[in-house]
C-alpha cells in the first residue's frame, strides 16, 4: 500500500487549483505566497535540518511504523519541500518521510527546494500543507496560531478575524473554534495533554476531544448558570479525576452536561434543580455521573419536548390535509400508521 | 545535539540508555543516531563497538518491536560484525503490551529489551545474543520434534551453552552426534556388523566402517551426513578468528553446525529405530 500523497505544496504554488479561499475576488493566501518557486533535486537527508517553526508536536509511533514500511518498499516517491540556508536544506513540508529516510539510511531523497520564504510564508506553508492533507492535532495548531496572528498583524497593522484566519491557514472557522478552546486551556492543562499525546496511543487516557467537550460544556455552564463553576480548575480537575476513574464513561457526556445547563431556559426546569444537578456533577467526592443525573432529571424532560415538537409538525401536516390543500396527499400507507397511532393515543389518554 | 528528534520523554529514556551502555560496555566506537554501515538499512539510536569483532546496537522507541528492526534484521544478521540488537523503551510502555505479544516477538526473532523507568532507572529486562548467532527457541523446539526426550534435553541443554558462546554450544551439540555414532558402532559390534576394535576407533573410522556394511545400506545418507558434520564443526569450534569478518563468518557457522547437528542427531535416530538399536548415550 503506497502511503504517500501528492505533495499539497504543488497545490500551493498553483499546479492543481483545489484550494478554495478566494473571497471578493482575491486569494489572500496566494498573494503571501506569490514569490516562492521551487526546483527539484536529490538531497542527502543528513544535510537536511529541521524547521524550528514547524508546529507539529507529535509524531505517532504506529503512523511512523506504517510510513517506514511503505518507503521501505516503495522508497520515497513524493519530495519533501525544502529552502536553502547557507550549506543545509531546512525543512518546510515532509519532517515524518524525512526522518524516516535518517532511520532507514537512505542515502538521498527527492526535495523541492525553494526560496527562503519569510516567517510568515513560512509558518502559513506548514498550516496549509496540513489543512489539505494530513491535519496535525489540535493542539499542534493552537499553539502556533497566535504567531500566525502577529505575523500576520506585523505585515498588516491589524489582526486578521476569523475568516481570515481560515483563508490563510486552510483551516475551517470550526477547527478554529475548537483550537481556541485548547487555547484557552490554563497552562496546567496544555502540559497535562502535551504529556498525554506524547504517549503511545493505547496508553493515552485524555485526550484533545475530551478537552474540548469538557471546556465547551463548563463555558455553557458558565455562561446559561451563572455561579455554578466558582472556581473553573476545580472544576476541571473534578471532571478529568472523574474521566480517569470511569465516572464519566463518554467524552460525549459533556454534551448533556450542556444540556442540563441549557434546560432552565429551553425546557423550563427551575434553576436551583439544574445548579443542585450541576454541583453534584462538579463535587469531586461525589461518585455522581453526568449521564447518571441526566437520565434521571433531564432526560424525561427533554424526551417530552421532542415529542411536543413531533406532534407540532403532525399537527400541522394534518390540518393542512384537513382543510383540503392539494399539495397535501395522506397515501395508503401514512393513513395505516395514522390510524395506528390513532389507537394508541386513545389507550394512552384512556389509562 | 543527540536525540534532538524525540520529544522530552523519549530524550530522557535516550540518555539513560546512553549512560548505561558507556558503562556497562564503554565508549568505544560510541556513536548516536549514525550508520553502523551502508549496507544495512537502519541507523540505531546507539551503537558502539565493544570489542574488535562485536557491534551492540539499541533502538529507542516506545513502540515496541518497530518497523526499524523488523526490516532491518536480515541485513543486521548477515553483516560482517556480529551485532547484538536491543530496543530501548520507557517502563511503561514495555508493561503496557498486552499479553507481552511485541515483548515476546522483540525475543523470538534475537532482541534483547532494555527498560527505562520514570526515575530514570535502567534495566536489562532481556539479554541478547548476536542476530546472526540467535536460533530462538520456537525454531529450536521445531526441529527437536522428531528427536527423543533424552536428546531432546541433551540438545536444549547445548542450546543453553551456544547462547552464551557459540563455539562451546556446538561442540557440545557435536559431541551428542559423535557419542550417538559411537553407540550405534558398539551395537554394531555387538551385533557382528563390524569388529570390536573398529568400533572402538575415532567417531570417523566407526562411520568408515558402518558405511559399506549391507546393514547400513538404507543408512548411508545418515552416515554421511554425520562424518561430514564431524569434520566440519571440528574446524570451526577449534580456529581462532584474527578479524572481525571471520568472527563473524565463524558464528554464523556455528549456527549452521549447530542446526546441522541436531538434523545429523535425527537422521542417525531414525536409522537406530528402524535397526531396532537403542540410542543410550554417554558424553564426558
Amino acid at each position: 500500500m503506497l502511503l504517500l500523497t501528492i505533495p499539497s505544496a504543488l497545490n500551493i504554488w498553483g499546479v492543481e487549483g483545489t484550494r478554495n479561499v478566494e473571497r471578493n475576488g482575491v486569494d489572500l493566501f496566494g498573494a503571501i505566497m506569490s514569490n516562492l518557486q521551487p526546483y527539484l533535486k536529490d538531497i542527502s537527508p543528513d544535510r537536511i535540518q529541521r524547521n524550528p517553526d514547524n508546529p507539529r508536536l507529535f509524531f505517532r509511533p504506529e503512523e511512523m511504523d506504517t510510513l517506514m514500511a511503505s518507503i521501505r518498499k516503495y522508497g520515497i516517491q513524493v519530495p519533501i519541500v525544502v529552502f536553502e540556508e547557507k550549506d543545509d536544506y531546512i525543512l518546510i513540508d515532509g519532517e515524518r518521510r524525512w526522518r524516516c529516510a535518517l532511520k532507514l539510511n537512505i542515502r538521498r531523497i527527492p526535495a523541492l527546494i525553494q526560496q527562503k520564504p519569510s516567517p510568515l510564508q513560512n509558518l502559513l506553508l506548514m498550516f496549509n500543507i496540513h489543512a489539505l492533507r494530513e491535519q496535525w492535532d489540535y493542539l499542534t495548531i493552537a499553539n502556533k496560531l497566535p504567531d500566525v496572528v502577529e505575523l500576520f498583524k506585523q505585515e498588516n497593522d491589524r489582526e486578521p478575524n476569523e475568516t481570515e484566519l481560515g483563508e490563510i491557514t486552510g483551516l475551517t472557522r470550526g477547527q478554529i473554534r475548537r483550537c481556541r478552546f485548547l487555547l484557552d486551556l490554563p497552562r496546567k492543562y496544555k502540559e497535562l495533554l502535551h504529556e498525554e499525546l506524547s504517549l503511545p496511543k493505547h496508553t493515552q487516557k485524555l485526550s484533545e476531544d475530551f478537552f474540548i467537550e469538557m471546556e465547551r460544556a463548563l463555558k455553557t455552564v458558565q455562561a446559561r448558570v451563572p455561579g455554578a463553576v466558582q472556581d473553573p480548575n476545580t472544576a476541571r480537575d473534578a471532571l478529568i479525576q472523574k474521566f480517569r476513574g470511569g465516572v464519566i464513561g463518554n467524552i460525549t457526556d459533556f454534551r448533556k452536561l450542556s444540556k442540563i445547563a441549557t434546560s432552565i431556559k429551553n425546557i423550563g426546569v427551575k434553576e436551583a434543580k439544574a445548579r443542585s444537578a450541576i454541583a453534584d456533577i462538579l463535587n469531586p467526592r461525589t461518585k455522581t455521573s453526568i449521564t447518571e443525573v441526566y437520565a434521571e432529571q433531564f432526560e424525561m424532560r427533554y424526551d417530552e419536548r421532542k415529542v411536543s415538537i413531533t406532534i407540532d409538525s403532525i399537527y400541522e401536516f394534518l390540518e393542512e390535509a384537513a382543510a383540503g390543500d392539494p399539495g397535501v396527499i395522506v397515501g395508503d400507507d401514512l393513513k395505516a400508521k395514522l390510524l395506528k397511532l390513532k389507537q394508541l393515543i386513545d389507550k394512552v389518554l384512556r389509562s | 545535539m543527540a536525540f534532538d528528534t524525540f520529544d522530552p520523554r523519549m530524550q530522557t529514556v535516550a540518555n539513560k540508555v546512553l549512560a548505561y551502555c558507556r558503562q556497562r560496555y564503554g565508549a568505544n566506537g560510541l556513536k548516536t543516531e549514525q550508520e553502523i554501515a551502508p549496507e544495512i538499512s537502519w541507523r540505531p539510536t546507539i551503537h558502539l563497538r565493544p570489542t574488535r569483532s562485536s557491534i551492540i546496537a539499541v533502538e529507542v522507541a516506545d513502540n515496541l518491536f518497530p518497523e526499524a528492526l523488523r526490516g532491518a534484521a536480515h541485513e543486521i544478521s548477515h553483516y560482517d560484525s556480529p551485532i547484538s540488537v536491543y530496543q530501548a523503551s520507557s517502563l511503561s510502555a514495555y508493561q503496557s503490551d498486552p499479553k507481552q505479544i511485541r515483548v515476546k516477538l522483540l525475543r523470538k526473532y534475537g532482541f534483547g529489551v532494555i527498560a527505562v523507568d520514570d526515575d530514570g532507572a535502567v534495566t536489562m529486562q532481556h539479554t541478547c545474543i548476536s542476530l546472526a548467532q540467535h536460533i530462538s527457541s520456537e525454531e529450536l523446539d521445531d526441529i527437536l520434534r522428531s528427536l527423543n526426550p533424552d536428546l531432546k534435553v541433551r540438545f536444549k541443554d547445548a542450546h543453553t551453552t551456544y547462547l552464551a558462546n557459540a563455539g562451546q554450544g556446538l561442540q557440545q551439540a557435536g559431541q551428542i552426534v559423535e557419542a550417538m555414532v559411537m553407540c550405534i558402532g558398539k551395537q554394531a559390534a555387538n551385533r557382528n556388523v563390524i569388529t570390536e576394535a573398529k568400533a572402538k576407533g575415532t567417531v570417523a573410522d566407526v562411520i568408515d566402517a558402518l558405511y559399506p556394511t549391507s546393514t547400513f545400506r538404507d543408512h548411508r545418507a545418515a552416515l554421511g551426513g554425520a562424518r561430514e558434520f564431524t569434520k566440519e564443526f571440528r574446524n570451526i569450534a577449534s580456529h581462532p578468528q584474527k578479524s572481525a569478518k571471520q568472527a563473524a563468518d565463524k558464528i554464523k557457522k556455528c549456527k549452521t553446525g549447530f542446526l546441522d547437528a541436531i538434523n545429523v542427531a535425527s537422521k542417525l535416530r531414525q536409522a537406530v529405530q528402524q535397526l531396532g538399536y537403542k540410542v543410550q548415550i554417554h558424553i564426558t
